[in-house]
């Protein structure tokens, strides 16, 4: 009796040994560093979601080629990625809004390179009763929209950007992502650049003290307020608004014409801006004819100083293969091209990553 | 005239009643329905075999998040169960009313309300960052720390039930405390704490938010439990807020999967009561 009854007992002691000597052996991984090419990497990073989808499916087909080197890439936000890769907690970060000072000085591990990986437009989408694909909104108007300046959709602001239009008598709801945000940077950079009101009261960042409207969660959750929404007006990843077939505004961008967003237009941005040494830049509002004003790339964050001589080596390969070879899976996904001008600078970026005061790329 | 007016409040009364059983019961179904008829579409055998592929490439299945959200639930069971019901015994058996008894019961009421976030973000700065990477093992710790409060209430309601005469007639045949208590109590009550155990578990296997920041998440299969490793409520909630259908599509899928899972743990559970008790 007494033994039967024992048994699931000692099963369960079996159990939390098997499992306690498993976690045993994980701690000790074994892979001394100062290893050749071929030997396995398992790499984390975590960042921007913005970025998820393109750089799954750069891993991915690196991976057909490079078998030995496992790379886990996890959509957290841009701003948790900063975080964590400060931490030192990931082997990379990605982020769509620059780091700012006091970030860069927060960080364990030593300098953070920012790295641009690719481009996102944002869109300026909207549900209005009979209106046309693309409606003409102007910068200061847009502004004013957001800032509740401009409740109604026939305001003879809007009207004369749009003549011929006939636009409803309906009152304007914004809708804004209500999360953090790499999307709500750009925008509220690009608002700032183009309204002082704006820059003053409500400013940039991912995350801000919205002067009207309603929020959602994510991309999901703005497109959803938009549909449920008669007379609303958001923002969104231009990826997004394409991929499910939503309107999307025209914008005036510095030299005064009535650009639509495209991936050609995303990379005239980047293209026409003046890039600094570090590459941490706003490409919001750039000069140029056919620039579409709402851009901003997305950068991987490196530590310029590796640890791991495996680690190291095997993401300053990948990274250089993905801004490569690698920018060629980008216009399928609906992301722009960085500009040819600006791969160089990257890759001599890259070759500044050292171990033990090495150059990791040869 | 009595017996019409009575007969009238009481039909009265017992419409209002079923017409609310209905209405509570309408967001279960509809969220069921609604789940099955989006996720059943997608759902496949290479589902349940494929890893995740990227976007654009066909095939793509969760097997990697099913066996990470098995393992990290089956963690945090190895850990919550035992201290949990340890802990319950301790307080009903041993010190009922003591300062102690008291300080543990108000903590475990409070951490039963504490957002799950929350304990994802303790477990990421007291394990993540001192361990210095994301882990299966930092994520069981989380879950277990969900797991643990929910198993001392529900035990501690079972052990309660049991009355003090048979507690009274084990000392009476000079039974030590002890023995008492784990061959006359513990199966007495046996059932019910299995029962609780089952519903904390099914519970924990459906949380996201204490796992973000433990376990991560990962694309490909996790060589240790010392490394990031998926679950299907982070997997679903990473491609559920991605701009492309193929992913809706495998977010609903692994929806479906995950519900089934927890009405399984809940119906086993509900289960071994009722055939044990009849």
């Amino acid at each position: 009796m007494l033994s039967i009854k024992n048994k699931p007992l000692v099963g369960l002691f079996l159990l939390i040994f098997g499992f306690s000597m498993m976690g045993c052996g994980a701690q000790n991984p074994g892979t001394p560093s100062g290893q050749d090419k071929s030997a396995k990497a398992n790499l984390t990073g975590a960042g921007s979601s913005f970025v998820y989808p393109l750089l799954n499916q750069q891993i991915e087909e690196y991976r057909k080629m490079n078998s030995n080197i496992t790379i886990n890439y996890q959509s957290t936000g841009s701003g948790a990625g900063i975080k964590q890769v400060s931490e030192q907690t990931l082997d990379f970060g990605a982020t769509d809004g620059p780091m700012t000072e006091d970030q860069m000085k927060a960080a364990k591990g030593g300098k953070l390179l920012h790295i641009p990986l690719t481009l996102g437009a944002v869109a300026v989408t909207y549900n209005v009763p009979n209106a046309p694909k693309n409606l003409k909104i102007a910068p200061a108007d847009l502004a004013d929209i957001f800032l509740g300046k401009i409740t109604n959709w026939n305001d003879q602001r809007i009207a004369t950007n749009n003549p011929g239009v006939t636009l409803p008598d309906t009152k304007i709801t914004v809708a804004h992502r209500s999360d953090g945000s790499g999307t709500t940077y750009i925008f509220s950079d690009y608002l700032s650049s183009v309204s002082p009101e704006w820059s003053s009261k409500v400013g940039k960042g991912t995350s801000l003290n919205w002067p009207a409207g309603i929020g959602g969660k994510g991309n999901a959750g703005v497109a959803g307020a938009i549909q449920q929404t008669p007379g609303s007006i958001g923002y969104l990843e231009l990826a997004y608004a394409v991929q499910n077939n939503l309107p999307y505004a025209t914008m005036q961008n510095k030299e005064g014409k009535w650009i639509t967003p495209s991936l050609q237009s995303t990379s005239a941005a980047a293209a026409a801006t003046t890039i600094p040494e570090d590459m941490r830049v706003s490409i919001v509002n750039a000069s140029g004819a056919d620039v579409y004003p709402i851009a901003g790339f997305t950068w991987v964050l490196i530590y310029q100083d590796q640890k791991d001589k495996t680690k190291g080596t095997a993401l300053v390969n990948f990274v250089n293969w993905a801004i490569h070879e690698g920018q060629n899976l980008s216009e399928g996904l609906q992301y722009a091209k960085l500009p040819a001008s600006l791969v160089g600078r990257e890759e001599a970026m890259l070759r500044t990553i050292t171990f033990e005061g090495q150059p990791i790329l040869k | 005239m009595n017996d019409r007016l009575r007969n009238y409040r009481n039909w009265m009364m017992l419409s209002i009643f079923t017409i609310a059983t209905f209405i509570a019961l309408i967001p279960l179904f509809g969220v069921l329905s609604y789940v099955v008829k989006n996720g059943i579409s997608a759902l496949s055998l290479q589902f349940f075999t494929n890893l995740p592929k990227a976007m654009g490439l066909s095939g793509g299945g969760m097997a990697n998040a099913i066996v990470g959200t098995l393992i990290m639930v089956f963690i945090a069971s190895l850990i919550g169960i035992p201290i949990g019901i340890l802990a319950a015994i301790y307080l009903t058996e041993y010190d009922r009313h003591s300062w102690l008894s008291v300080g543990v019961r108000f903590a475990t009421d409070v951490l039963t309300g504490i957002p799950s976030i929350i304990v994802g973000i303790v477990i990421y700065t007291a394990v993540v960052l001192k361990m210095g990477n994301f882990s299966a093992l930092a994520g069981g710790f989380a879950l277990s720390i969900i797991m643990i409060p929910l198993i001392i209430r529900s035990t501690e309601e079972m052990l309660k039930l049991i009355s003090h005469s048979i507690r009274e007639a084990g000392y009476a045949l000079g039974i030590s405390k002890g023995k008492t208590i784990l061959r006359i109590i513990l199966p007495t009550a046996a059932k019910g704490i299995i029962t609780g155990a089952m519903l904390a578990v099914a519970r924990v296997a459906g949380e996201t938010a204490p796992l973000l920041f433990t376990a991560l998440g990962n694309q490909y299969w996790a060589h240790s439990l010392n490394e990031p490793m998926a679950s299907l409520p982070v997997q679903i909630f990473q491609y559920a807020t991605s701009p492309y259908k193929e992913w809706h599509q495998q977010a609903w899928a692994g929806s479906l999967v995950l519900i089934s899972l927890v009405i399984i743990l809940n119906l086993s559970a509900r289960f071994a009561f009722r055939s044990r008790s009849n």
